[in-house]
């Protein structure tokens, strides 16, 4: 309950207008600190929909598998420019946001990154590694402004977002290839 | 893989009856000699620079006052401090976890010389007033090359003593599967990660843009960029400094007053968010700096200000442990409890002074850390002030008290109570130089009198003439630390060549009857080193690809001196 509660504060301190203002005012922080904070808004909570639906969540989500994919594609939807777009312009997309990103995203996390195996969470991760290396890509090579309320200067900083966190997550993929837990636990 | 065991634990056993092995004790006897002839320069040098500012004394011609500034921030600020941390866990790892292997006593003592070379060539450019570039060398202040040449390989001699330390622990994890591994040497793998997560700024800084720059290669030098560089470096040395002092009042002063430790998870998840937060804590350094936008600068109050939270949680961890302790001993009442401490023992009264420093050193971090507030003080004496009272109270009056047993364990000799009472005095007469010091320098600072600035009296300007009794204070605190340092060298070598045989322990403080186990999580390093990549990846990408993107044609080399 007390994770729950963590979660909801997160989430409507978010969603204040001149913290959701800032936040939305440069493009790397729009999607790399305020949208994974949504997500995390949700995987707190998660617990408490667990606990209130578990019929719900054995039966549609036995292996973790719809769940993670549903996390995927929300993911996914929110890496787009357009999407990024369409939420600073128009207000139920604003909204959907602020549901789609801890609810459908977020929850779903929480209820399915136990139920994965070890080799099923490296998957998703080295997918997002690869998804995260071509929109870093993108965003650094395309001339356009693929945004209207963003600069194209705001957009390669994104780029450079995406490829740090590519690094990062190689580097995660490096780690458990590399060093066999069963030497040292 | 059994017999490796049993080796282990036989060395563990061994190290506990007998003490620390002689080669294992040179290693940490030699950093910690080094460590306290750079407090004896530095102090020394300190004490002119006091003097200068106070107005009572006129450096000769052929020493300028940005020189000896230099010296003593870098003898003080990068020599004693590294030195006496990677001497105190070297032999954290040595008695806590069997033994060095022979193989990380090589790599200690390669990482001596590789340091101590590369010293040598920073000192020479120094001595020669080549590189009065001050211990921050910022851009476009120039030093000669071989200044920053030298600082190479202080680092590549940083970076082998990490790994040295990380062999020594990924070797005891193997042979014991599924431990916890010993907290002091938690501890000191926190401080070895985050040694070569900030020495890896300062690399990129020195070895691609300085280097080329001062050797004419490139013709300008991205200042800011150079500068962000540095304090992402700079301010995890602090915090390196500070989470050492920290493991002392975590694992060691419980002992020492005869209590216990508190709480395993906590201590642990007081080093952990340390690791991860903190090297984009460089930021508010920067709080003034021109090029970086006002939106990151606050987001980055977040990022500064949840460095404060475990120093809470190590506060609350501190005074709980001697409450405890204190009523055990039949201390009573709301205070009352607080004389059954043990005040005449040094190795207790030290550390314990340096935490109540904290508390007004912390203080002044967070007024530094805020956007409004710092634009009165920086640059001026009040951060000077700060900077003695965090470093040269919170973090050296620990490992002041921290020598006064580690040393006579190394050297297998004892404190005799003689020496302990030489001790008592010298921490005094340092708290009261420290405090007079500090305390003028924070009010003088909040006049508006500047840092880094020779004698001046302004033209005999009225309002500046009113700071000049601040600076004879500052003079007279001066000198009674140079008293203390040369007291505390004396002990230091008394104890280490002259003090009277005998077993010395080291004081490591048993967990709480019936603590909560730990979980298991706690352990995976390489989660939080990732986490930790993670968090300044995000927080860097922003502004350093907008210091790149939107670079100014960058500056030439100045001699300003």
């Amino acid at each position: 309950m007390n994770l729950f509660l963590f979660g909801l504060v997160l989430l409507i301190g978010l969603m204040l207008p001149p913290v959701a203002n800032l936040m939305e005012s440069v493009m790397i922080i729009h999607m790399h600190m305020q949208m994974p904070m949504l997500v995390i808004a949700g995987f707190f909570m998660g617990q408490f929909f667990q606990r209130r639906f578990p019929h719900f969540f054995s039966k549609y989500n036995q292996e973790g598998i719809p769940g993670i994919l549903l996390f995927i594609i929300i993911m996914g939807y929110w890496m787009l420019p357009r999407t990024m777009d369409e939420a600073l312009t128009v207000n139920s997309v604003e909204l959907f946001k602020f549901i789609s990103l801890p609810f459908l995203a977020g929850v779903p996390l929480r209820d399915s990154w136990k139920k994965l195996s070890k080799n099923r969470k490296n998957y998703t991760i080295g997918f997002f590694t690869v998804i995260f290396s071509g929109m870093g890509w993108l965003y650094i090579q395309a001339n356009d402004q693929l945004c209207n309320n963003y600069l194209v200067v705001d957009q390669m900083i994104l780029g450079w977002g995406f490829i740090t966190m590519a690094i990062c997550m190689v580097i995660y993929l490096v780690y458990t290839a590399v060093v066999d837990p069963s030497l040292y636990e | 893989m059994q017999s490796a065991v049993k080796a282990t634990s036989f060395n563990q056993k061994t190290n506990q009856i007998l003490g620390i092995s002689q080669e294992d004790a040179r290693i940490s006897k030699s950093y910690l000699s080094i460590a306290f002839i750079a407090l004896l320069l530095g102090g020394f040098l300190g004490l002119l620079q006091g003097l200068n500012r106070a107005g009572v004394l006129q450096l000769p011609p052929w020493l300028n006052y940005y020189q000896v500034l230099t010296a003593h921030g870098i003898l003080l600020v990068v020599v004693l401090s590294a030195f006496f941390t990677i001497g105190y866990f070297y032999a954290g790892l040595s008695h806590t976890l069997g033994g060095l292997l022979p193989k990380v006593r090589k790599m200690a003592w390669i990482g001596f010389w590789m340091k101590i070379f590369g010293f040598v060539l920073v000192v020479i450019p120094i001595l020669k007033n080549e590189a009065s570039v001050m211990y921050t060398f910022y851009p476009p202040m120039a030093a000669s090359p071989m200044f920053y040449f030298g600082l190479v390989f202080i680092v590549l001699g940083i970076w082998m003593l990490s790994l040295g330390a990380f062999t020594q622990v990924a070797n005891w994890r193997k042979n014991h599967k599924g431990q916890h591994l010993p907290i002091l040497a938690f501890f000191a793998t926190g401080v070895f990660v985050l040694l070569v997560g900030a020495t890896a700024f300062v690399a990129v800084e020195v070895l691609f843009m300085i280097i080329p720059w001062t050797l004419g290669w490139t013709d300008g030098i991205n200042v800011l960029l150079a500068r962000t560089l540095f304090w992402a470096f700079g301010h995890t040395a602090v915090n390196i400094w500070y989470l050492t002092a920290v493991s002392a009042w975590y694992v060691i002063v419980p002992k020492i007053i005869g209590g216990n430790r508190w709480n395993d998870l906590l201590t642990r998840m007081v080093v952990i968010p340390l690791v991860i937060m903190n090297i984009t804590g460089g930021f508010h350094h920067q709080i003034i700096d021109p090029g970086i936008s006002e939106s990151i600068k606050y987001m980055h109050v977040f990022m500064s200000l949840a460095i404060g939270f475990p120093s809470l949680m190590t506060a609350y961890a501190m005074f709980r442990v001697f409450e405890r302790t204190a009523r055990a001993k039949g201390g009573k009442g709301l205070v009352g409890w607080y004389k059954k401490m043990p005040w005449g023992d040094v190795r207790f009264l030290s550390p314990f002074i340096a935490m109540v420093a904290f508390i007004p050193a912390g203080a002044g971090g967070i007024a530094q850390s805020t956007n409004q507030l710092d634009q009165v003080v920086h640059n001026t004496m009040w951060v000077v002030g700060h900077f003695h009272i965090t470093l040269g109270m919170s973090v050296i009056m620990t490992f002041f008290g921290i020598s006064y047993w580690l040393v006579p364990y190394l050297s297998k000799r004892v404190l005799t109570s003689g020496m302990n009472r030489l001790g008592v005095i010298q921490t005094a007469i340092w708290t009261l130089g420290m405090v007079i010091m500090a305390i003028s320098m924070h009010i003088v600072g909040l006049f508006g009198s500047p840092r880094r600035t020779s004698f001046t009296t302004y033209g005999n300007f009225a309002e500046t003439l009113g700071w000049n009794p601040y600076m004879v204070a500052v003079g007279i605190g001066a000198s009674l630390l140079l008293v203390a340092v040369i007291l505390q060298v004396y002990a230091v070598f008394n104890l280490m060549f002259f003090a009277p045989k005998g077993v010395t322990e080291f004081p490591i403080a048993e967990e709480e009857a019936g603590a909560a186990k730990t979980p298991y999580w706690t352990e995976r390093w390489g989660i939080w080193v990732v986490l930790m990549l993670l968090v300044v990846s995000m927080a860097y990408v922003l502004p350093i690809a907008d210091m790149i993107m939107n670079a100014p044609p960058g500056s030439p080399p100045f001699k300003t001196w």
